[in-house]
């Protein structure tokens, strides 16, 4: 076997393991749902539709390929979805043979899960990672930006950190687009994970007249309310009732509000700024013009948009930012298993 | 039936007229409540977004009876949106904030800046200038307004050194320019003043004063007796950040001053009125307690329902300002506050609580990390 295939076979066993753990998941799903706070059929969602079990040959090639190789691996998952801890464990294992996951300690569930399903006596579960300790290897953060920067200053020299940051979706829609549909593939995109996934759709614009951006954004609470009667919201954090409720008034000020029983959807005229809602099934919608105004009006968010979703994708290719992801909508939380689900540069 | 302007002309006349009492120590012309409810109904009335809030929280202005129950504005608003109860056209002066986040600044448009002037003075002269007996030399260590238009505090600053000043016509105030610091010019002023025994008042931004306390490095700036020094506002990433005991104690050794001589000033552009602490005022008051005018009142209140907490909790700033005629006569900031005896506390934004997944927080994309 060539060291190649080695870590495609590493790759794929640690896609075999979340196979076993999804199997079983009667017994932790009760956890995952305390720990993260979604609903209990929001975490069925996330094993049912939002796991990569399945990945194609090519795209597990291509994240092989995109992984370095390394004497050992460290991971810290301190803020993720669930689901993450599968392609974190994917990449360090491509990346080594030797490999140390701490999970997060607001929810561990999952990744200890996993590391156990795996059963592999070189990957193995830290609660505690001194970080200024690791001799050599890569060190994999998933957090907030300030986070990776604590983690870059303490590791020795010769240490490689992989950062991956916090982000977040923007859904285009064209004018070519049929509301309805295109309403409840963004509503499947916002429900999963509560929106809390960094590629979680936040904003959606929507090309051509006012009154059509208008009219989507109530088609899309329409739609959030009907997914939300299957897949309801878990808890909402304090930070996230609080900003919503900014967020909400903010809106109101200047635009439209539909608040739904566990949603808001903001739209505001052309004239104004984007805002960004907070996570928990919050929408806002904005009009473009043209493909070149979502360029101009996503101007300094672009820096934080890790997906696009689109019914478009060759039509809005010139408006995304260079390292998103682009999918169909509908298809924005499930990315292919090939690299980093962030793509922006370190 | 009179016209909306007129209307707004009474009010403030209103307004000002609680400044006035201030200033004279009358007891103030009617209750605050009367005003504020006024103020509300008038900017329902004239302002549509204001209209729509308080439809949104089910309020109608016209029954109110009570300041409180005014839906708050969110100082986002004033970023997406004209927050304002009279004609675009009509508006001489638009205050803008420093911050650019995603494209757009807020901006706080105003008719007249009459009432803005009066309160803005009154109670500057009181938390600054109270005991001192004339005119004395104003260095304001900020951009001047000529420099920055539509910064309110750059205004303020100009106001203040104009009416407290004693520099002759065409004798600048300012120095700082762009982010450069004219230390020179600033000795110079000073020391004409130790000539002659005057105290000088400091206006000055954090930052700037940060910058002025690096280019001293470990010497001194000594100022003359009875000298104070006006603190404000954030860093906004333009010099390296000091705690504000930190900085109170730097520059109470630079300058050579006790530490109540140094004021720390809370305002925002969204507002009309200005918070002070009252260091100078009361000798030995703790630094960190901001006093309000009359005229205005500082709430502190839950993040979800708005409602006031009980006195002695932190909660989110929601600020009544009855200088705000034309606009929104309660703000809700974003920083934290606690009701303590002689006034209330800034305590920063709140640190947020440990994200949940990997989607960016709302903080994070403004890049909001300290009050401003």
């Amino acid at each position: 076997m060539t060291r190649r295939e080695e870590r495609v076979t590493r790759v794929r066993a640690v896609v075999d393991a979340a196979r076993r753990v999804t199997d079983g998941r009667a017994t932790i799903a009760a956890h995952i749902a305390r720990a993260t706070g979604l609903s209990p059929e929001g975490v069925e969602l996330a094993f049912e539709r939002h796991l990569e079990l399945e990945p194609i040959e090519t795209d597990v090639a291509k994240l092989v390929e995109q992984s370095a190789e390394a004497p050992s691996v460290h991971v810290i998952l301190s803020a993720n979805v669930f689901v993450g801890a599968l392609r974190a464990l994917a990449i360090a294992r491509a990346t080594s043979v030797r490999v140390t996951v701490r999970p997060s300690r607001r929810d561990p569930v999952f990744a200890r899960a996993l590391v156990e399903a795996l059963g592999e006596p070189q990957v193995s579960l830290a609660e505690a990672l001194a970080v200024a300790a690791i001799e050599e290897g890569e060190v994999h953060v998933y957090g907030r930006d300030e986070t990776i920067a604590l983690v870059r200053e303490q590791v020795k020299p010769g240490v490689v950190v992989r950062g991956h940051g916090a982000g977040m979706g923007v859904a285009l829609v064209s004018t070519a687009a049929a509301s309805v549909p295109s309403a409840e593939a963004i509503a499947a995109d916002v429900v999963a994970f509560d929106q809390r996934g960094c590629l979680s759709p936040r904003v959606v614009m929507v090309e051509g007249a006012e009154a059509r951006a208008l009219a989507l954004a109530k088609t899309l609470s329409g739609a959030l309310d009907a997914i939300g009667a299957r897949i309801p919201r878990g808890a909402l954090t304090d930070d996230e009732r609080a900003q919503a409720r900014r967020y909400s008034d903010s809106v109101a000020f200047g635009g439209e509000v539909f608040v739904g029983t566990q949603h808001l959807v903001g739209y505001l005229p052309t004239s104004a700024a984007l805002l960004v809602p907070p996570t928990g099934r919050h929408v806002h919608v904005a009009q473009i013009s043209s493909v070149d105004d979502a360029r101009v009006k996503l101007g300094d968010l672009a820096r934080h948009v890790v997906a696009v979703g689109t019914d478009d994708l060759a039509r809005f290719a010139p408006a995304v930012p260079p390292h998103a992801r682009t999918s169909l909508l509908g298809a924005m939380q499930r990315p292919p298993l090939d690299g980093p689900v962030d793509r922006r540069p370190q | 039936m009179t016209s909306p302007l007129a209307d707004s002309d009474a009010l403030h006349a209103r307004a000002r007229a609680f400044v006035s009492a201030f200033e004279a120590g009358r007891p103030m012309p009617e209750p605050f409540d009367g005003l504020a409810c006024d103020l509300v109904r008038f900017q329902a009335a004239h302002a549509t977004g204001y209209a729509r809030l308080c439809r949104a929280r089910g309020v109608d202005p016209s029954t109110i009876r009570t300041a409180g129950a005014a839906p708050a504005v969110p100082t986002e608003a004033f970023r997406v949106s004209r927050v304002s109860a009279f004609p675009e056209a009509e508006t001489p002066v638009t205050f803008r904030t420093s911050g650019t986040t995603l494209g757009a600044r807020g901006s706080h448009a105003m008719r007249t800046t009459a009432s803005y002037d009066a309160a803005a003075l009154a109670f500057g002269r009181w938390a600054l200038a109270s005991d001192l007996t004339g005119r004395v030399p104003v260095v304001a260590l900020a951009p001047s307004a000529a420099e920055a238009p539509d910064s309110s505090l750059s205004h303020m600053l100009a106001l203040f050194a104009e009416a407290l000043g004693d520099a002759p016509l065409g004798e600048r105030s300012f120095f700082l320019e762009g982010e450069v610091l004219d230390v020179a010019g600033l000795d110079e002023r000073v020391a004409r003043a130790s000539v002659r025994g005057q105290p000088v008042l400091v206006l000055a931004t954090s930052f700037a004063l940060v910058h002025l306390l690096e280019a001293l490095d470990d010497a001194t700036f000594r100022l003359p007796e009875g000298s104070r020094v006006m603190q404000t506002g954030g860093f906004k990433g333009r010099s390296r950040e000091l705690e504000p005991a930190v900085l109170r104690r730097e520059l109470a050794r630079a300058f050579r001053i006790p530490e109540g001589a140094i004021v720390g000033e809370y305002g925002m552009t969204e507002l009309s009125s200005q918070f002070y602490e009252s260091t100078l005022r009361s000798p030995g008051g703790g630094p960190g307690v901001y006093a309000e005018p009359p005229w205005a009142r500082v709430i502190p209140v839950d993040t979800e329902r708005l409602e006031p907490v009980p006195d002695g909790e932190v909660g989110i700033a929601r600020i009544e300002d009855l200088m705000n005629v034309d606009s929104a006569f309660a703000v809700l900031a974003s920083d934290r506050v606690r009701r303590v005896p002689g006034g209330f506390e800034l305590l920063g934004r709140a640190p947020g609580s440990a994200p949940r997944g990997c989607s960016i927080a709302v903080d994070d994309i403004l890049g909001r990390t300290r009050p401003s």
